[in-house]
């Protein structure tokens, strides 16, 4: 009689049957990119997400346990840690907690300069009725105080601010005063053009530890070509008092930033051999804003996002280069989405958060007492188009300036996760909903992506950004990291050499 | 999903792909037809429950190989958007458990979630991260 054993895979250990967990995915470079819920992402071989729906996928490949390892699966043998999972999400969205950290007070409307791209429908020098009050500034202070926010930003700006220093010289000890009566914590950020700073205001400053911002739009010719001002001497002026600026404030304590006009379009790599030359080690490549005087100049400023796309990356392959030659120097969009990318934290850059950070995370005090929503939320206004201006120092608190019917609005278009388009997308952990930019740009809070240069700007960078991770290029990854720490770049010596 | 192809008057400015409504969903297929709605009027028209055309018309002038290779894209993009549902549908119970943990602290929630909270060490915590409302009112 014959005998009959079982088959041999009978006696196989048994491969453990797996679960999902939630995550996004898109293809890139031949490969399929999978992202979860904390922005954890892993590519993996074209088939792998159509295996892992149909419960196909070999639970003992190595694929199997990167995969589970960066809690895309779990099995019988590993709970889902939803806790730690749950962790990483909260501290992703880590920027919606704390209140409003960010105020801006529009002390006056008034400049020297004429700007083509200016987001400010700006006024003569000598027009004071666009001064803010020191009543308002009173009322402004105060409702910056009573956000619940541990550690605030003022932020002075225009118009030109020092056209109003006295205002300023008003407003920074009584801001001092509530904030150490609050216990808070209070920095102060002028953005100037530095055109008009003396030795006095810069000692003030010193004194009261402000830190500066201004522009800087590239080399001479470019500088002067954007920012037009009596003189044709703009560039001049700003050298010379980021000179005087950090002879006296420190190096650490002036920064300065660049917007991309048309003309800027074929000089990525001058425009970054500038802030070189000027010994700064971050350089913002930001497109012109679709904002308030900008506007009625497009024609002359604005572009397609596609050729800007092409100058951030000529820009972003220099400024690699730039390193690797041994100078650190950070593209500060790069640093803020790598940080995203590549860490659990999410960033205080209120234009790339979701919920969005407009009204939530920052607020504007205009001049006149009016509160909106952000920056370019007062843009529009200046545009004869108050749809995102909050309410009003002397009408509001902070309470019904944050529930009132313009700030809904805003917040129900706020969360890219609901959003037509960003809802399924990959990249979503890492982008934003921008109602105000969407608003500004099609008339709706919500917007369409397809025709969206947010998205159009936000997807091809981000993709960009993943190409460079996915060759691992380990110089490339060490200047990306020392970034993200905001540590200087040594340029390693070869032992071998 | 069926084949494309160019057809009648048509022929030199539309591409037709069919496409199999039990592979692709209808709200799969729409979410497709978003992200085509920048360089194409996406018109769906059903032939029958089981399956449906659209036409993809450029909104400028395209080449045969063009919509060829915009008829190749959509399939693809299609395909894609039903892969998405499948997984929607195999992890949206987890997902919200994940966000009904990572947000419990701001007790907005009317009820306790669903699942094991396993996290002994951290709920012990008088400041934990994880305080879900009905944990806490115990």
């Amino acid at each position: 009689m014959a005998r009959a054993f079982y088959p041999l895979e009978r006696f196989a250990p048994t491969l453990p049957t797996f679960h999902l967990l939630p995550f996004r995915f898109t293809r890139l470079n031949g490969l399929e990119l999978l992202v979860n819920d904390a922005g954890e992402f892993l590519f993996v071989p074209t088939g792998t997400v159509q295996q892992l729906v149909d419960e196909r996928l070999d639970a003992s490949s190595e694929l199997y346990q990167d995969l589970k390892a960066k809690q895309f699966v779990y099995d019988d043998s590993s709970s889902p840690l939803l806790d730690v999972l749950a962790t990483k999400v909260r501290t992703k969205f880590d920027h919606m907690c704390g209140g409003t950290k960010l105020h801006i007070f529009v002390v006056t409307l008034r400049c020297e300069h004429s700007c083509e791209y200016c987001q400010v429908s700006r006024q003569t020098a000598t027009r004071g009725e666009f001064d803010m009050s020191t009543a308002t500034a009173d009322r402004a202070i105060a409702m910056m105080m009573d956000s619940p926010a541990p550690a605030v930003t003022l932020e002075i700006q225009g118009g030109e601010p020092l056209l109003a220093f006295d205002l300023i010289q008003y407003i920074i000890p009584r801001a001092k005063a509530q904030a150490r009566e609050r216990g808070k914590d209070l920095d102060i950020v002028v953005c100037t053009n530095l055109a008009c700073v003396t030795d006095d205001i810069l000692l003030y400053f010193r004194d009261e530890r402000v830190k500066v911002s201004t522009s800087l739009d590239g080399p001479a010719f470019l500088h002067n070509k954007n920012r037009s001002r009596p003189g044709h001497n703009s560039y001049e002026k700003a050298i010379e008092g980021i000179e005087r600026s950090r002879a006296i404030l420190g190096m650490e304590s002036v920064a300065a930033l660049m917007t991309t006009t048309a003309a800027s379009l074929d000089y990525a790599a001058e425009i970054v051999d500038e802030y070189v030359r000027r010994e700064f080690h971050s350089i913002f490549l930001r497109p012109i804003s679709p904002y308030g005087f900008a506007v009625k100049t497009r024609h002359r400023t604005g572009y397609e996002m596609g050729r800007f796309l092409e100058f951030y990356k000529k820009g972003l392959a220099h400024i690699l280069k730039v390193n690797r030659g041994g100078y650190r120097i950070a593209e500060v969009y790069t640093q803020i989405l790598l940080t995203k990318m590549l860490t659990p934290h999410s960033t205080r850059y209120v234009d790339m958060q979701s919920p969005a950070g407009e009204a939530w995370n920052v607020l504007v005090y205009n001049y006149d007492g009016d509160v909106y929503a952000s920056d370019e939320s007062r843009m529009l206004a200046e545009m004869r188009d108050w749809t995102c201006r909050l309410g009003n120092v002397y009408q509001d608190t902070r309470r019904t300036l944050l529930t009132g019917e313009p700030a809904l609005r805003l917040f129900q278009a706020s969360c890219n996760q609901a959003l037509a388009g960003c809802s399924d997308c990959a990249f979503q952990s890492y982008c934003a909903a921008d109602p105000v930019y969407h608003y500004a740009t099609q008339g709706d809070m919500y917007g369409h992506r397809p025709t969206s240069g947010f998205c159009a700007r936000n997807m091809e960078v981000i993709r960009h950004l993943f190409s460079l991770i996915e060759e691992n290029d380990r110089e490339t990854m060490r200047i990306f990291w020392s970034w993200i720490n905001g540590e200087r770049v040594i340029r390693e010596v070869d032992a071998c050499a | 999903m069926g084949q494309s192809e160019s057809k009648g008057t048509l022929a030199a400015s539309s591409a037709v792909v069919e496409v199999d409504l039990s592979t692709v969903s209808t709200e799969a297929l729409l979410k497709t037809c978003y992200w085509f709605s920048r360089d194409f009027v996406c018109d769906i028209r059903n032939r029958n429950e089981k399956g449906a055309e659209v036409w993809l018309t450029p909104r400028s002038p395209a080449t045969d190989p063009e919509l060829a290779s915009a008829k190749d894209a959509f399939l693809t993009s299609a395909m894609d958007f039903a892969l998405r549902e499948k997984i929607e549908a195999k992890t949206s119970g987890i997902r919200d458990l994940l966000l009904a943990k990572a947000f419990s602290e701001s007790g907005i929630l009317e009820d306790e979630p669903l699942g094991v909270f396993g996290d002994s060490v951290e709920e012990a915590k008088p400041d934990g991260m994880f305080k879900i409302l009905g944990n806490a009112r115990r």
